[in-house]
């Protein structure tokens, strides 16, 4: 025999009475036993019939399966405040996502939410993940979730540039990658040969995109790729390691012509030891071929380094990451390569253009180098390349070495 | 240079090259593994991976010791990794004074949850620690960034 209860005046239920009410509710609330476990009971709830903001206080009753909950729910929007203190409920891990149960307050404290969350902490997040609208649980504010996301408590930190341990260690690691990118996009890699210690390893590797497996771009990389995730045969994951000097320069002979952005790169330094200098550098370069529309990639380079001298590294490990670049990457306002040493082939300026080199170099604080640079990847449009500029300043992507006034090949 | 050093340098040589980079996949492959799996569905088990020094530089933050990186890991959001590139080569002991060492990098995408997918870049350094009856691996270094960082 069903009792039916008129909960359309009442603000709270409590369910501990209703609990140990044998009477089946058909009305707004119903209990029924859980199969097999007298403890427990399944709240099944007839959400068409719940009254508005009814705090629905299950606080204080004998296990209770939440689980059932959700699937049981429907309609359930209503409910604002949910309690559930001193409530074992079981299972959350299996919870479907509320169909429907929102409520904006909950009390959940001493609640052992369930066997499989250790800790109250993740007590919380799973709480929190099941009830994305939850505006306060146990009387403390959580956040918005429209803003922070669903775990309230929890959020990524923000990013950053490159990192480096010291300032000396900076200068050493940007030293080494302008002299190295120097000979790399030379035209020549020959002069690499200096660079890496006899028994040094290099290998090469280029994206897996499970959807489309077989790329044509990077198709100049595809066979020395050596992604050991499908890569399974051991000849030939040692075959593409190349392990002395001499095969590794010959490997990286036989790839692309590169011009490297050297304003483009942010370099980790993640480990320095006596021995060993450890950093990974991301940046872009464009492939140069010949006149034609030039490619541009992106990479991640990690280098294992040891002290050569006072200011120099030599190579051990090598790894390079080459993949396309993502459209935000690839319209950096001016591609500045590798800064050359003025002895290298500069074309011979005009006397109007030495003067707009010069002003341009008073005026921007950039050396006269970098002046050039500017103007003639402007078309020596004075205008245009001081456009440039600023935009490069606005981007922070200056390089230090435009505004010094030396060498900066030296 | 040192007649030891010079030992030293050829010390690899004497090693079975072959065997040295076969062991090396053999430990990245099955570390990469466990590693994201534990970071995925068993976050607070993660730092069991890390050496007591071990350094974490997360885009562009450093987080050095046990306790900051157990505080860190428990701050992320919870993750879903999918690892489509892994490279690893072994570290010469000129490098590591004879600890076997092993340079992992991988890439793929992450999904944190309540933030947008992201495709990233990591680089571990790894350490075998050896007993009786095994060899484990565990991180000296970690270094992990997204590819578009400078957007997040």
């Amino acid at each position: 025999m069903h009792k039916l209860y008129d909960l359309s005046s009442r603000q709270s239920l409590e369910v501990q009475r209703l609990r140990f009410d044998p009477a089946s509710v058909t009305f707004g609330v119903e209990m029924v036993p859980n199969p097999g476990n007298d403890m427990a009971a399944s709240l099944q709830i007839h959400g068409e019939n719940m009254p508005k903001l009814l705090p629905w206080n299950l606080s204080n009753t004998k296990p209770c399966q939440l689980a059932g909950l959700s699937t049981t729910m429907q309609n359930a929007s209503n409910i604002k405040n949910l309690n559930l203190a001193s409530n074992e409920v079981k299972s959350a891990g299996k919870l479907d996502k509320g169909q429907g149960l929102e409520p904006e307050e909950m009390s959940a404290d001493r609640n052992s939410l369930c066997t499989t969350f250790p800790d109250k902490s993740t007590n919380i997040s799973s709480i929190l993940e099941l009830f994305p609208k939850l505006l306060s649980l146990d009387s403390q504010e959580s956040r918005p979730p429209t803003n922070f996301g669903i775990e309230a408590h929890k959020r990524l930190p923000t990013c950053k540039g490159s990192f480096f341990e010291s300032d000396a260690l900076k200068s050493l690691v940007l030293q080494f990658l302008r002299r190295y990118y120097l000979t790399y996009d030379s035209g020549d890699r020959q002069g690499l040969l200096g660079a890496y210690l006899d028994k040094a390893c290099f290998s090469l590797s280029i994206p897996f995109n499970p959807e489309d497996p077989a790329p044509s771009s990077l198709c100049e990389y595809v066979k020395d790729n050596r992604n050991i995730k499908k890569l399974k045969d051991p000849h030939l994951r040692l075959q593409l390691l190349k392990s002395t000097k001499h095969d590794i320069v010959r490997s990286l002979c036989v790839l692309p012509a590169t011009q490297h952005d050297f304003s483009s790169f942010v370099v980790d330094q993640w480990l320095q030891t006596e021995r060993v200098l450890c950093f990974s550098v991301n940046g872009v370069f464009k492939e140069v071929v010949g006149k034609s529309q030039s490619s541009v990639r992106a990479f991640t380079r990690t280098f294992i380094a040891i002290p050569a001298s006072s200011s120099s590294l030599c190579i051990l490990n090598d790894q390079l990451f080459v993949r396309d670049a993502h459209p935000k990457e690839t319209h950096s306002g001016l591609f500045i390569p590798v800064p050359t040493p003025a002895s290298s082939s500069v074309p011979t300026l005009s006397q109007e253009q030495q003067e707009m080199v010069q002003a341009f170099s008073t005026q921007s604080g950039m050396n006269l180098q970098w002046s050039q640079k500017c103007l003639h990847d402007s078309h020596w449009d004075y205008t245009k390349a001081a456009q440039v500029l600023a935009l490069l300043k606005a981007q922070c992507k200056i390089p230090e070495e435009a505004l010094t006034q030396t060498d900066p090949g030296s | 240079m040192k007649a030891s050093e010079r030992r030293e340098c050829w010390g690899l040589l004497l090693m079975d090259f072959k065997t040295y980079v076969d062991q090396a996949c053999r430990a990245a492959e099955e570390f990469v593994n466990i590693y994201y799996e534990t970071m995925d569905k068993r976050r607070r088990a993660l730092i069991r991976l890390y050496l007591d020094k071990a350094t974490l530089i997360w885009n562009g933050n450093v987080v050095t010791g046990l306790e900051a990186l157990n505080n860190f890991f428990e701050m992320l959001p919870s993750s879903e990794f999918q690892v489509n590139m892994l490279d690893c080569q072994p570290v010469h002991e000129q490098a590591t004074q004879a600890q076997t060492t092993v340079l992992v990098v991988t890439s793929g995408t992450v999904k944190f949850d309540g933030n947008k997918q992201h495709f990233f870049n990591q680089t571990f350094l790894l350490t075998a620690q050896s007993t009786p009856n095994n060899t484990v691996w565990k991180i000296a270094s970690d270094c992990f960034r997204f590819q578009d960082w400078a957007s997040s």
